[in-house]
């Protein structure tokens, strides 16, 4: 074998063939990612899982628990202690780590597929499209997000798919911006005059040359998205404008009530509050990793 | 410049338009009737004819908008039917209280922050790197809310140092002049006023500035790492200034121009942002008064109030971007 050719299948072995596998190898090597995929991983299984793994039903109040003044914190049989109206703490974590996945997997793909379609419309046709998606878009963002979804539930009324639409609703700005951007910066690139130049039409050549090519920042986002989309929910939950129903257990409104029991009962307000920040913070540590690896110029920044 | 200034204040008569429709058709969409809100218990169908012709809320969509708009255009927003009390009088209490707890929050964020990713960028890839991070994360991973009950719990009932609800010791009645209570009690000379008020800031200010906190040691960070190893910082260095010297003169002042953009976005978002945290401390600021609003059907005060939080914070952020210009000598906008 030649040098060259050793040289060769050198250099074959080290580059995994294309940006996804690349990326995914970096990913898998990056501490924080990897804490990240396991914070997330507990989330969804919790999620998943709440009708097996709980004890006792999130809903079931048991009062002679809190007879004696409240609330009795962890015990063996009650893990995470019980609420002000006895019920089981635990079993209301477990439970609601589905309805913040759920609110966050469906706002956030509203936001992404809605923003991503009027992104992509306006920074591919252009002119008169282009301008009026975006004018749009500015009013939207310029109401802060929480207030906009806030506005949203008001007029909508509380519910899981009002919140659903609100949080989604105030994303949509956001994708449809950064998807705009990264188009306009690959519209002009040798890759897309080639396509053309061979006659490829207008739409494959956005679906099938463009966009994938513009996505990947919109995949980081999207992910850092699902972060705040928790928190959001949440912050709706804990001013009242989650749920009609007060017995839902959703993490926000876990702690809306427990302001008055700090001085007996802290853990109440405690881990809900940690819940929301493992979940928050396994996105964001996910989110952080992919775009290192998508960028690897970014690497420790 | 001032092309671009004109420039950029033409653009806003499209938001500002955009807003108004947006925010008139968001309060007709509230569920409920301005007239069943004002007269509650009261309302017959006599007097809901009669307050609906009254205030003119029959005529057609069109009309309704057009006297809307003349109203606004001269900071007529109402009355509240909660308190019976023009909406610009109470906004002129209010938003003084978010702005002093947002300025609080940015002293907090700015003091810690920059230092926080300037040390941080000076031993990269140390361990107080790799704290500064994490830290970083954990900031804008903690609910604001769940960071300032957690504060309250530990300061305010665990150790009692410091109050946890509203902006003042009840007992302590005060001329207030401006509605700043700090700002008001150093002009009335009064320092029991001054300590009580900024001790009610504290907390509130902390819980607030935690996310700008995170997001400004970050961009800080990765900001003296891009110019540390510019030309005329090594040029600098080369001719043997001390190195605490090349980095105020040439590595902070550069570093600055991203960081003070992030400062001004982010004062911004912490104006019209504060619900959450102004709930959990009682702050009587634009935040709490909004969700109050929201519970009680207060109309007059959510159309007035939400378009107000929005202007300040497009001209916020348009300050921001014109004193971008006037900062950084490379762009001279066209």
């Amino acid at each position: 074998m030649s040098v060259a050719e050793i040289e060769a299948t050198e250099i074959q072995l080290e580059a995994p063939s294309g940006l996804w596998r690349d990326a995914w190898h970096r990913l898998i090597r990056n501490p924080g990612a990897i804490l990240g995929f396991i914070f997330v991983g507990t989330f969804v299984f919790a999620a998943v899982f709440a009708p097996l793994l709980a004890p006792y039903d999130p809903k079931e109040q048991h009062l002679e628990l809190i007879a004696n003044g409240c609330c009795p914190g962890p015990s063996s049989e009650h893990w995470f202690g019980v609420d002000l109206l006895g019920r089981d703490v635990f079993s209301r974590i477990l439970y609601g780590a589905r309805y913040s996945l759920v609110i966050a997997v469906v706002s956030v793909s509203i936001g992404f597929s809605i923003g991503l379609l009027l992104g992509a419309a306006a920074g591919y046709v252009g002119g008169v499209v282009d301008s009026a998606i975006m004018r749009v878009m500015d009013v939207m963002l310029a109401i802060p997000g929480l207030l906009l979804a806030i506005a949203i539930v008001a007029a909508l009324g509380p519910g899981l798919k009002q919140i659903m639409i609100a949080v989604g609703v105030a994303n949509i700005p956001i994708f449809a911006r950064l998807v705009r951007g990264s188009i306009l910066s690959q519209r002009e690139s040798d890759y897309v005059l080639a396509a053309r130049a061979v006659g490829v039409r207008r739409p494959s050549i956005l679906f099938a040359h463009v966009l994938p090519n513009a996505i990947s920042p919109v995949i980081v986002t999207a992910t850092l998205a699902m972060a705040t989309a928790i928190i959001d929910v949440a912050g709706l939950g804990f001013l009242g404008l989650g749920f009609p129903d007060p017995e839902t257990p959703e993490w926000g409104s876990m702690l809306t009530e427990v302001n008055e029991y700090l001085q007996t009962a802290p853990f109440l307000a405690i881990i809900p509050g940690l819940a929301i920040v493992v979940a928050v913070l396994g996105f964001n540590l996910i989110g952080d990793g992919l775009r290192e690896a998508l960028d690897p110029k970014l690497r420790g920044r | 410049m001032l092309r671009f200034i004109v420039r950029r204040l033409l653009l806003l008569v499209p938001i500002l338009v955009g807003l108004s429709i947006l925010v008139f058709f968001w309060v007709r969409a509230l569920p409920g009737s301005p007239a069943d809100s004002i007269l509650g218990e009261r309302a017959t169908p006599e007097l809901v004819k009669e307050y609906n012709e009254r205030f003119g809320l029959d005529d057609p969509v069109y009309v309704q908008y057009w006297k809307y708009v003349k109203t606004t255009a001269t900071f007529d927003f109402g009355v509240s039917s909660a308190t019976h009390r023009y909406v610009t009088d109470e906004i002129k209490e209010r938003f003084p209280a978010t702005v002093e707890l947002a300025i609080g929050a940015m002293i907090f964020a700015v003091s810690f922050g920059i230092p926080l990713g300037f040390f941080a960028a000076k031993r990269y890839g140390s361990a107080f790197d790799h704290a500064s991070l994490f830290l970083s994360l954990i900031g804008v991973s903690i609910p604001v809310f769940f960071l300032a009950i957690l504060l309250k719990y530990v300061f305010a009932v665990r150790l009692g140092w410091l109050p946890s609800v509203g902006r003042v010791s009840v007992e302590l009645e005060a001329e207030h002049p401006t509605n700043f209570y700090i700002l008001d009690s150093i002009l009335t000379r009064d320092w029991a006023l001054f300590k009580d008020a900024v001790e009610h800031l504290i907390l509130p200010a902390i819980a607030l500035g935690s996310i700008p906190l995170a997001i400004i040691s970050r961009i800080t960070r990765a900001s003296v790492l891009d110019v540390q190893n510019e030309d005329y910082v090594r040029t600098a260095r080369a001719k043997g200034l001390p190195p605490r010297t090349v980095d105020r003169r040439h590595v902070l002042r550069n570093a600055m121009l991203p960081i003070s953009t992030i400062i001004g976005l982010q004062t911004g978002l912490l104006l019209s942002g504060a619900i959450l945290t102004e709930t959990v401390f009682a702050w009587p600021g634009m935040g709490s008064w909004l969700r109050d609003a929201i519970f009680n059907r207060d109309y007059a005060v959510l159309q007035g109030g939400i378009l107000f939080l929005a202007l300040v914070f497009v001209l916020v952020n348009l300050i921001v971007d014109i004193s971008y210009a006037f900062i950084n000598p490379k762009i001279r906008y066209s």
